[in-house]
């Protein structure tokens, strides 16, 4: 298993105590293309940061590639997330003053690649997403889509294990968010990449493979969905 | 290296007024630094200048009185030095610390020339005293070693004496060959001596043995001067002080520790002090610029603190994606030390450049202490030595300033800046 959860608790104490993640146990397998929906406040967000490890989780579990996460070292955990995870966020998060080609190089800096050669490779990324036109671009030139676009070059660039979403379609209109989908879904196809995506959005859900449900902190029904035929709107339809 | 200096400019840039501000106040207080401690540089150059009438490595002796009784001898006697004294000085028993001596003897007589008549003091000396008090020669010669040997009767007198024997805006100098009447005899001016501060006006320098024999001195002799060697320390100085008095004053039959029978000046000692004072003062002007410094540095601090604040959330995109703690404080001291840096080499150059400024305005000006003219500043200015401190200061400096602001950019948790906005 690439990925194993094994009663992951968390709960939020600032003020009044939040148990958010109530014992979570969830596996996925290297090549997967997993969706975990639920409503907004779920705890949705709280589970995908802790797989990322940008967050801390209180009691259980959390092995990537049998390596147990936990108590990590800030330097450590920056590590491990430059060189085994991928970040696609709902805001893009990409750095304002840098260049299109600029923020896809970045994780590469962190880990010491050469200014050419990371360049290069950066260039390579952006012509794989089709944007190599906009490589000298800065991100408030560009349209929602490019910027989720470059945003998945950056997170592709390292070549990491996982591939993690948090509603990656969220600030997009349908149209796009339907590229992106069909975007990841093809990365997964052709390039193994294992991806789970975070969402409220049963349309989005629908594109991955799997569905897993979490309400209330806690996973319900795990769908299979290789035939895509989730959504209430039947194979196909659009997300929204 | 680049890429880094690529993230500081791009930072810098974007804060452009900000940044320059507060860099202004770094340049202020290395600017005030240098400047302080150049002009304190040229005011303790003109006071090593001014005080230099005797060579540092001189030592004076003279008479005194004895404080303690001692071979059956009361305490108070008057003790006056002697040929003896000067021949022990320059014997065999400190032959390893004594270099030159000289001894004097004077007395007061009157001066004429023309229709001027001063009443002076006749100061019998050896050519040696030339060296050791520093006189700087005008026109003619200084004693020489024939003179004594001949008990000429020549005079070298100093252009503040000159002056008063001679009608107002006379050349001194045009006195040299002119014969001058002390007493009933007439010496031969041989020489005229550059005015000295603290010297007044009535002094004249004749050959040690000539005074001696032609007012009938016998043994008696005033003060024996002499310059010493291989006394390198304070330590060595005040042990041959010690081994001198012991020596003389048993010849005068005084106690060997008496501190009062002779009195012995050593110029080494007040060297010491000269070197102590300059190091006291260029100690208080580098606290005072420190100070001034620790504004600049407060106020780049704070620019730090307020850019980490606002680039909060661009530390959260650059730790997910792996950035380390220190990756970040990099980032942050380094762009502080550069504002620093840059920054204070501006005002370094500007201090630098005001030093050559007033070096030829106020050190130019003189002040006037009888009758000598000394300049307000000398040289002002500092040396390489105090650039490198000065540098390195800066880099501290820097460091200090983006240490906290650093440390609180590194230390957010991940998670936490991704929320920031
Ligand atoms: N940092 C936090 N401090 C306190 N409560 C939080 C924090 N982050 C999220 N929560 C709360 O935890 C619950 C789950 O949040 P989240 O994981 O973001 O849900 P989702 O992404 O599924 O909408 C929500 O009630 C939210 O208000
Ligand atoms: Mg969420």
């Amino acid at each position: 298993m690439l990925i194993e959860l094994k009663d992951v608790n968390k709960t939020y104490n600032n003020g009044q105590p939040l148990h958010v993640l109530k014992g979570i146990n969830l596996s996925i397998d290297s090549g997967e293309f997993v969706s975990i929906m639920g409503a907004s406040g779920s705890g949705k967000s709280t589970l995908l940061n802790i797989l990322g490890i940008l967050d801390n989780y209180d009691t259980g579990e959390y092995y990537i590639d049998g390596r147990l996460i936990k108590g990590l070292s800030e330097r450590q955990a920056a590590d491990y997330r430059n060189r085994m995870i991928g970040f696609i966020f709902q805001s893009f998060n990409l750095i304002g003053f840098k260049t299109a080609v600029e923020n896809v190089e970045l994780p590469l800096f962190y880990q010491g690649v050469s200014r050419s050669k990371r360049h290069a490779l950066a260039m390579q990324y952006l012509d794989k997403l089709g944007l190599a036109d906009w490589a000298g671009h800065y991100p408030n030139e560009m349209s929602g889509g490019q910027k989720q676009r470059v945003a998945i070059a950056r997170a592709l660039i390292t070549q990491p294990k996982i591939l993690l979403a948090d509603e990656p379609t969220g600030a997009l209109d349908s149209k796009t968010s339907e590229e992106v989908m069909q975007l990841l879904g093809q990365l997964n196809r052709e390039d193994k990449v294992t991806i789970i995506v975070v969402t409220h959005e049963s349309g989005v859900a629908n594109c991955t493979n799997k569905i897993v449900h979490i309400k209330d902190g806690i996973i319900g029904q795990i769908e299979d969905n290789r035939e895509h035929s989730a959504s209430a709107f039947g194979i196909n339809t659009t997300m929204k | 290296m680049k890429d880094l200096f690529v993230e500081i400019w791009e930072s810098v840039r974007r804060n452009k007024m900000r940044t320059i501000l507060s860099g202004f106040a770094v340049s202020w207080g290395i600017f005030m630094l240098i400047v302080l401690l150049g002009a304190g540089n040229g005011l303790m150059n003109s006071f090593l200048q001014g005080g230099s009438g005797f060579a540092t490595n001189s030592v004076s002796v003279g008479g005194g009185w004895t404080s303690k009784p001692y071979d059956g001898l009361k305490a108070g006697r008057r003790i006056r030095l002697d040929d003896g004294d000067v021949a022990v000085t320059g014997g065999d028993l400190f032959a390893e610390n004594v270099d030159q001596v000289s001894a004097t003897v004077g007395t007061n007589a009157t001066v004429n020339y023309g229709k001027k008549s001063i009443n002076g003091y006749i100061d019998g000396v050896y050519p040696a005293a030339q060296e050791m008090e520093k006189r700087v020669l005008l026109a003619g010669r200084f004693i020489n070693d024939k003179d004594i040997a001949d008990s000429r009767k020549v005079v070298v007198i100093p252009e503040s004496t000159a002056w008063s024997l001679l009608e107002n805006g006379q050349d001194a100098k045009t006195l040299v060959g002119k014969h001058i009447k002390v007493g009933d005899l007439a010496f031969q001016v041989v020489g005229i001596t550059k005015a000295d501060r603290m010297r007044n006006s009535r002094d004249l320098y004749a050959p040690y043995t000539t005074v001696k024999t032609v007012y009938g001195m016998g043994q008696e002799v005033g003060s024996i001067s002499f310059t010493t060697k291989g006394l390198d320390t304070e330590k060595a100085n005040e042990e041959f002080e010690k081994q001198y008095k012991s020596v003389i004053n048993l010849r005068h039959r005084a106690a060997p520790d008496d501190d009062r029978a002779i009195w012995v000046w050593n110029r080494a000692h007040q060297d010491v002090e000269m070197k102590q004072g300059r190091n006291i003062l260029s100690t208080a002007l580098w606290i005072i610029g420190l100070f001034t410094l620790l504004g600049g540095i407060v106020g780049v601090s704070n620019i730090m603190l307020i850019t980490v604040k606002e680039r909060t959330h661009e530390f959260g995109i650059r730790k997910a994606i792996g950035a380390s703690p220190w990756e970040i404080t990099k980032l942050i001291i380094s762009e502080s030390v550069t504002i620093t840096a840059v920054f204070g080499y501006i005002g370094m150059f500007l201090g630098m450049v005001s030093c050559m400024i007033l070096d030829k305005t106020v050190g130019q000006a003189k002040m006037s202490i009888m009758d000598d003219e000394i300049a307000m500043l000398v040289n002002p200015g500092v040396g390489l030595d105090v650039a490198i401190e000065a540098t390195l200061v800066l880099i501290i400096a820097g460091t200090l300033a983006g240490f906290f602001p650093a440390r609180k950019a590194a230390r957010v948790r991940p998670i936490e800046a991704l929320r920031a906005e």
